[in-house]
């Protein structure tokens, strides 16, 4: 096989994969979009913990999707202090009249309130470009998750090692 | 610690229709409940759990908060300077106490 036949099929199956995504994605949200705006969905994202986390992300987002894209949660790797661990996240998600990014949820798993901030924005609210601090407990996952106004909700994740905790 | 005295940075010089970077800080203890003093008596909890943010008249933004935002809280995001008007948070926290911070949205003549 030359490598040309071969990166024709490669590109093949890339295309094949992108349309079933994106048909994937459709179904969820009953809307089209070019291919290119479709994150791949990931499925590598941090399992649900506990029940709390699991009622806060019952209570705020019911039964819809959380997609892994749009959004970058930027966090230390290591956090030397718990109580004062820096969080920026930022989304390429549209802020206009029609469409805009109504709410920011960070979720800390393992902390004792794992709902540590939300906030409500309205299309007056800039592009996505929070940056705050926070605490933490230990050693865990992070979610940051953008609530569009059309219900859409788009995340990402990290994970943050503390040794000392930040919450008692 | 002078609770409740916050700050808001804006950039030095803003135009109409910009998209700026709002920085605000206020000094809060954010206690959780968990600690314990240095007699071993806990710590009650203590923390901002409500932040609203008007431009004008229109609240363009709220908060909640909980005690796992840090000591004396900063925030930072974006905000489209559509019109010159004052931009004020007004924090409250669970002691039913309210701290106001304005600072004036105004655009650079010239």
């Amino acid at each position: 096989m030359s490598a040309d036949t071969r990166s024709n099929r490669r590109a093949f199956l890339q295309s094949v994969g992108l349309v079933g995504a994106a048909l994937a994605l459709e179904g969820w949200t009953g809307r089209t979009r070019p291919l290119s705006a479709w994150p791949a969905i990931g499925p590598d994202d941090p399992e649900i913990p506990n029940e709390q986390v699991a009622k806060v992300m019952k209570e705020r987002f019911g039964d819809r999707p959380i997609q892994r894209g749009h959004v970058t949660l930027d966090m230390p790797a290591v956090a030397e202090d718990g109580r004062f661990v820096p969080v920026a996240i930022e989304a390429d998600l549209p802020m206009s009249a029609d469409e805009y990014v109504k709410g920011v949820y960070l979720i800390v798993d393992h902390n004792p309130d794992p709902l540590v901030m939300v906030l409500h924005f309205t299309a007056t609210i800039g592009p996505v470009a929070v940056e705050t601090r926070i605490k933490m407990r230990r050693t865990c996952w992070i979610r940051a998750i953008c609530e569009t106004s059309n219900g859409a909700l788009w995340a990402d994740y990290a994970k943050v090692e503390t040794s000392l905790n930040g919450c008692g | 610690m002078e609770i409740g005295k916050g700050k808001i940075v804006l950039p030095a010089t803003i135009t109409k229709g910009e998209v700026i970077r709002v920085q605000a800080v206020v000094q809060h203890p954010m206690d959780t409940g968990f600690f314990r003093d240095a007699n071993a008596e806990i710590i009650p909890p203590y923390f901002i759990n409500a932040v609203t943010v008007t431009y004008g008249d229109v609240e363009v933004a709220s908060f909640e908060w909980t005690s796992g935002v840090s000591r004396d809280p900063m925030i930072v995001f974006q905000l489209k300077a559509e019109r010159e008007a004052p931009l004020t948070f007004t924090y409250r926290d669970n002691r039913g106490a309210t701290y106001q911070t304005t600072v004036p949205v105004a655009f650079t003549t010239g």
